[in-house]
C-alpha cells in the first residue's frame, strides 16, 4: 500500500537529486557521542540512564522509511507493532538485523561486528541504494567504506564541525541573529571567568556541553557556591590530565513564552526550505511535548524565516546539506531568539514528518510527546493496543493518535524490578482544547497498563 | 563518618539536587529506576556530596555499580573517605 506522502521523497530529492532513491536508515540517536570524543565537557560518570531506551528509539525510522527503504536495527521490531504500522497504511521497510544486539557503539558497530550483513549491504550498494545515517560519525563512514555504499549525506568532518554548540553561537552572532546572552569556553580558566561574570551579570547560569545531547551534559548553576563546586572539580581533572580543555558554552536563562523547535532542509546545490516549526508545551517546568502549529505572531514567523535563509546559506558555505533541527526560544518580553542550538541532522521531528503529512488535515493541531509507563514486565504491542482501545485504530477526520516509538516502552525491563517504558505518540486535533481533552484520555487508557511507584 | 551520618548525608544532598524532601531511605533503593535521578542530577549530588562529606570526587571514575542503588552509592563515599583518611 502506497502512503501517497511526499515528504521522505522530498528529503531524498534534496540529498540526492532523485525522489526514488533507495535508502538505507540508520538511525543512530546520539551520534553526538562520536563528534565529542575530542572535546572534553563537563565532568560526567561512566553512567547512562537511558541508553537503552535511547537505543530503541531507532525504531522511529520504520514510520519515516519508505516501504522500497531497508532500516538497520540491532533487534527485529514487534510483529504487533509492524502490524500495527503497516495497518496505518504508510507502508514499512525491510528490516536489516545485525547479528547480536547492541553494546556501547550503537547499532553502527553492531552492524560492523555482521559479516553477512556487511554482504547485504555491499549487495545493496550495488544496486544504488545510499546509506542515510541520523548523523555521520567515523563509525557510519567505515559502513560505507567497508560495503561501497555510498553516504547520502556530508563527511563526518562536517556534521562534527557544525553541531557544536560553540559553532551555533558563533554562527547566531555572525549573522546578526539575537543570541542568548553567554559565552563560549575551551579552556577551565575560561570558565572561569564565564561562571563569575554570569553570575555577577544576574543568574542562573546554564553550562552546556559542545556536543550535549537529550537534556545530558548540562548544568545549571544558580549560587556562587554551585559556581565554585564545579570549578573546583574541574580544576582539578585539568590538573590529573595536564590539559585544561573545557568546550562548554555558559547561558543566562532567560524568561520565557516558550521554546520552539523547527526544521529546514538545504539541498546539495544549498537551496534552503523551511519544514516546520514546532512549540514546546510545558506545565510547572515539565517538558510535556511538541504541538504545531506554534502560536507564533506572523512577524515572528517572517523572522524566523529569515534566520532559516541565513543559516542555511551558511551552512552550505561550510560543507553541509540536509536535515538541520535548531532550537529557539520566544521571550516573555516577546523577543525571538531564534539560534539556542543547531542540530544539523535528523531529529526528533525529523522522524514525525511523514506521519504528520499524512494524519494532519488543514487548520488541525498536532502534538508530538510520550507517555512514561510504570511497568513491572515487557509488554507485547497488543497489550498496549488492548489497553488504547479504540484510539490504537489509525486516525480518523483528523483526529486520533500514531504510535511512533514502541521499543522504547520495554527497553529498560532488564532493570530487575518495576521500571519506566516510554510510548512515544503524535496526536491529532481540529485544535488545542480537543487535543487536551485528546491527551487525557490517552494517559488514562494507558495508566491501567501502570504499577505503583514507591517515593522515598 | 559512620554509615548512618553518610546515608543522611545522601539523603541531605538529594533534597537538594531534587528540589524535594528525601527522607527514610534504604539500601535497596535504587538511584535511577526508584529517584529518578539522570546524568545532569548525578553531577549535582556528587558536588553537593563533595560538600557535606568533605570528599574528593571524580566522577569519571565512577562507573553504573557505584550508582545501583543508596547501599552502592554509600558503600563509595566510604571506600572515599577510608582513601583520603589515608
Amino acid at each position: 500500500m502506497t502512503s501517497g506522502t511526499a515528504y521522505t521523497a522530498d528529503l531524498k530529492e534534496a540529498l540526492t537529486g532523485d525522489r526514488a532513491t533507495r535508502l538505507v536508515w540508520l538511525c543512530n540517536f546520539e551520534v553526538e557521542n562520536q563528534w565529542a570524543r575530542d572535546y572534553p565537557g563537563l565532568p560526567a560518570a561512566r553512567v547512562s540512564t537511558t541508553a537503552a531506551t535511547v537505543q530503541r528509539m531507532e525504531e522511529l525510522g520504520a514510520l519515516l522509511a519508505e516501504p522500497a527503504d531497508y532500516l538497520l536495527l540491532d533487534r527485529p521490531l514487534d510483529e504487533g507493532y509492524r502490524r500495527y504500522v503497516e495497518r496505518l497504511g504508510l507502508g514499512v521497510p525491510t528490516e536489516l538485523v545485525t547479528r547480536a544486539p547492541a553494546g556501547a557503539g550503537g547499532t553502527s558497530q553492531a552492524v560492523l561486528d555482521s559479516p553477512e550483513l556487511l554482504d547485504r549491504l555491499r549487495q545493496l550498494a550495488l544496486d544504488g541504494a545510499r546509506l542515510m545515517p541520523m548523523g555521520n560519525s567515523l563509525l557510519e563512514q567505515r559502513i560505507c567504506e567497508l560495503t561501497g555504499l555510498p553516504a547520502a549525506v556530508p563527511q563526518p568532518a562536517v556534521y562534527e564541525r557544525v553541531n557544536s554548540k560553540i559553532y551555533s553561537r558563533r554562527l547566531a552572532a555572525e549573522l546578526g541573529l539575537r543570541e542568548v546572552p553567554g559565552f563560549c569556553c575551551t579552556t577551565v580558566a575560561e570558565l572561569r571567568g564565564a561562571v563569575g561574570q554570569g553570575l555577577a551579570d544576574g543568574g542562573p547560569l546554564i553550562v552546556k556541553d559542545a556536543y550535549g545531547v537529550s537534556g545530558k551534559g548540562l548544568l545549571v548553576l544558580d549560587s556562587a557556591a554551585k559556581g565554585e563546586r564545579l570549578l573546583r572539580m574541574v580544576d582539578r581533572r585539568a590538573q590529573k590530565n595536564g590539559d585544561d580543555a573545557i568546550h562548554v558554552v555558559v547561558e543566562r536563562f532567560l524568561p520565557k513564552r516558550f521554546d520552539l523547535n523547527y526544521q529546514f532542509t538545504i539541498d546539495r546545490d544549498g537551496k534552503t526550505r523551511l519544514d516546520f516549526v514546532k512549540e514546546a508545551i510545558t506545565a510547572g517546568g515539565v517538558h510535556l511535548g511538541h504541538v504545531m502549529p506554534p502560536d507564533l505572531s506572523p512577524a515572528h514567523l517572517d523572522e524566523l524565516a529569515r534566520a532559516v535563509d541565513l543559516l542555511g546559506a551558511r551552512l552550505h558555505q561550510d560543507g553541509f546539506f540536509g536535515v538541520v533541527g535548531v532550537d529557539a526560544l520566544l521571550g516573555a518580553d516577546d523577543l525571538l531568539y531564534p539560534v539556542l542550538e543547531i542540530n544539523a541532522r535528523l531529529n526528533m521531528s525529523s522522524y514525525q514528518g511523514r506521519v504528520t503529512e499524512r494524519f494532519l488535515r488543514p487548520g488541525g493541531t498536532a502534538l508530538a510527546k510520550h507517555y512514561p509507563l510504570r511497568l513491572t514486565e515487557p509488554l507485547p504491542f497488543e497489550r498496549i493496543a488492548d489497553a488504547l482501545g479504540d484510539l490504537a485504530r489509525e486516525p480518523a477526520e483528523g483526529t486520533g493518535l500514531v504510535v511512533t516509538c514502541f521499543g522504547t516502552v520495554n527497553a529498560q525491563s532488564g532493570a530487575g524490578g518495576p521500571f519506566e517504558g516510554r510510548l512515544y505518540t503524535v496526536l491529532f486535533a481540529g485544535d488545542r482544547e480537543q487535543l487536551g481533552v485528546l491527551d487525557d484520555r490517552v494517559a488514562r487508557s494507558l495508566d491501567r497498563l501502570n504499577t505503583p511507584e514507591r517515593t522515598p | 563518618m559512620e554509615r548512618a551520618s553518610v546515608l543522611s548525608a545522601i539523603e541531605q544532598a538529594l533534597t537538594e539536587v531534587l528540589e524535594r524532601p528525601v527522607t527514610g531511605l534504604t539500601d535497596d533503593i535504587r538511584l535511577f529506576e526508584d529517584l529518578h535521578l539522570d546524568s545532569t542530577s548525578i553531577l549535582e549530588l556528587l558536588m553537593a556530596l563533595e560538600d557535606a562529606v568533605g570528599i574528593s570526587v571524580d566522577p569519571e571514575d565512577l562507573d553504573m555499580e557505584d550508582f545501583r542503588s543508596v547501599g552502592s552509592l554509600t558503600g563509595y563515599v566510604l571506600s572515599q573517605q577510608a582513601t583520603s583518611e589515608v
